[in-house]
């Protein structure tokens, strides 16, 4: 029996938040959807020992109390969390912060689209490759979608 | 105040008199210390010094005189007898005008005499007055430049600040109103053609407005803190063509690099320069004619279009050649305008900031850019660089 996936999303914008729940269940109903308001609440959830950790985590720049740089940075230090495959989703699209979050670990770097079926189309490429050339499935979409994506 | 210096009573009081009936003021001394000391004390436009006299003579009341740089420039008239002694004369005097007038005197030449030596004391003084003041002008005026130069560095770091926060902050209710405004149009206007047809040109607006923020963000953060780094310019340039490689598949078009130097440049804005220029060179192609455009560059010695190709020089000249629709130079100056577009928005794509960015830039890296062109016939936009940005700095 195949586990079922856990996404955790970490962003501080309930309207993207929301149309990315929506997005994720179009694309796969099963998929557990997580969400925590700012990288302290994201890393709280992570360390509780009885969570179940995501199997991929998207992470939002600016969020108040604790921002993604910073919570990327904790998660890539702590030995349970490191290995959980980070993909930075922001509003920016600055060199600079693609740069210091590849740096820091993220292994992608995604600019949110304003098009839900663009949206779609990367969810659900990316579902169906957690696990298994992910890296590979990301550069593919950085090639072929509007989408603003760096890997 | 002109001082009189004679050790006779009957000297003094004839001189004094002569002076005063032609209204000069006048003090006396009747020796050199007592002259002295009242040249510490007193301010003299002109000095009458008898040279005999007992104890100091005029000639050594003289010398202490124009050693003093209180009193070494007032004129000194010496009084002497017949038989004129050359001390005065081999012993040059030389600030202030020194003369002699011999006894008896003939009061008309004396006054002459006083008149043209005080006269000149006076404009001497006056020049040095005048110079102080203009010195001290010149000084405040150099300390107020240096304040107003402060306060604009101040506010141009405001201003820049301003901008960068400002099209931070517009892009994100905007990137709102465009997710929505596509939900709506997917969702729910699928059987409302008209419906659907408004909502485009709302989002069509909004993207628009959204390139334009992009790129008054990109203009307003280019002069910050410009990192410069020796980069091979071929490099560069097939960067910016794998960047638009979705631009050249789709219009078919041929691209020739020549090899280019290295070059000291801050790589990203020089990335954009190139795609900008080249992207402009793939949109204004001809219809049915295959975009073909030729990048080659030189070292040259001037900064200067026409500048001869050197070896040696310092400067490099990059040439972008197409043969696409062209423009009219009388325009010239207009493309690199910000906002300023050669054709209806409809015709062709763009928001009209490419060009001004990459001008400044250009100007950021302490070089220039310009283009020749003819309608129907192709454009050619030349760059002009400095090798080295430093060498640059040190001499502009």
């Amino acid at each position: 029996m195949t586990k079922s996936l856990s996404f955790l999303l970490v962003d501080d914008d309930t309207d993207d938040t929301s149309l990315f729940k929506e997005v994720l269940e179009e694309v796969n109903p099963s998929i557990s959807f997580n969400w925590a308001e700012d990288g302290q609440q994201a890393l709280r959830f992570l360390k509780d020992q009885d969570s179940v950790l995501p199997d991929i985590i998207f992470l939002d720049l600016n969020m108040p109390r604790m921002g993604g740089k910073e919570c990327l940075a904790e998660i890539k230090n702590d030995e349970k969390l490191h290995k959980i495959p980070v993909i930075m989703y922001t509003t920016s699209s600055q060199s600079r912060d693609i740069e210091e979050t590849m740096q820091k670990g993220a292994i992608c770097f995604i600019t949110k689209p304003t098009n839900m079926k663009e949206l779609k189309n990367i969810l659900s490429s990316i579902a169906g490759n957690v696990h298994s050339n992910l890296e590979k499935t990301l550069r593919l979409l950085s090639n072929n979608t509007t989408t603003f994506i760096v890997c | 105040m002109i001082l009189i210096v004679d050790d006779k009573q009957a000297n003094l009081f004839s001189l004094k008199t002569l002076l005063q009936l032609n209204v000069y003021d006048v003090d006396t001394a009747s020796s050199g210390e007592e002259a002295l000391k009242k040249i510490l004390k007193n301010e003299y436009e002109l000095i009458i010094l008898d040279v005999q006299m007992p104890g100091m003579d005029g000639y050594e009341v003289a010398e202490i005189i124009t050693g003093y740089s209180k009193s070494k420039d007032i004129p000194i008239i010496f009084l002497s007898a017949v038989n004129i002694d050359k001390r005065f004369i081999t012993k040059g005097y030389t600030s202030g005008g020194v003369d002699y007038v011999t006894k008896p005197f003939d009061p008309d030449l004396l006054l002459l005499k006083i008149k043209t030596f005080s006269k000149l004391y006076r404009q001497a003084k006056e020049l040095s007055d005048i110079k102080d003041n203009l010195e001290q002008k010149v000084e405040k005026r150099t300390e107020e430049l240096k304040q107003a130069n402060k306060n604009l560095e101040v506010s141009n770091a405001e201003l820049q600040q301003y901008a960068f926060i400002a099209s931070h902050d517009l892009q994100e209710p905007l990137r709102k109103i465009i997710t929505f405004t596509r939900i709506i149009e997917e969702r729910f206007l699928e059987k409302t053609p008209e419906a659907m047809e408004y909502m485009s040109k709302i989002i069509t607006s909004s993207e628009r407005m959204r390139t334009l923020i992009n790129d008054l963000l990109n203009y307003s953060s280019i002069s910050v803190n410009p990192k410069f780094i020796f980069t091979d310019l071929t490099k560069i340039v097939n960067q910016a063509l794998v960047d638009l490689e979705v631009s050249i598949s789709e219009k078919n078009a041929r691209i020739e690099v020549d090899d280019l130097p290295v070059v000291e440049v801050v790589p990203e804005q020089i990335t954009q320069v190139f795609q900008n220029i080249i992207s402009n060179a793939l949109k204004f192609s001809k219809k049915d004619v295959t975009p073909f455009i030729k990048i080659s560059g030189e070292l040259v010695q001037k900064k200067s279009a026409k500048s001869k190709p050197s070896a040696t020089g310092e400067y490099c000249r990059i040439t972008i050649t197409d043969n696409g629709i062209g423009f009219d130079e009388m325009y010239l100056d207009k493309i690199f305008n910000m906002f300023q577009r050669l054709h209806g928005k409809s015709e062709y794509k763009g928001t009209g900031i490419g060009l001004s960015i990459t001008k400044k830039i250009i100007e950021n890296h302490n070089g220039l850019i310009t283009a020749k062109s003819k309608e129907e016939e192709g454009s050619t936009f030349i760059i002009i660089l400095p090798v080295n940005q430093t060498a640059e700095h040190q001499t502009s």
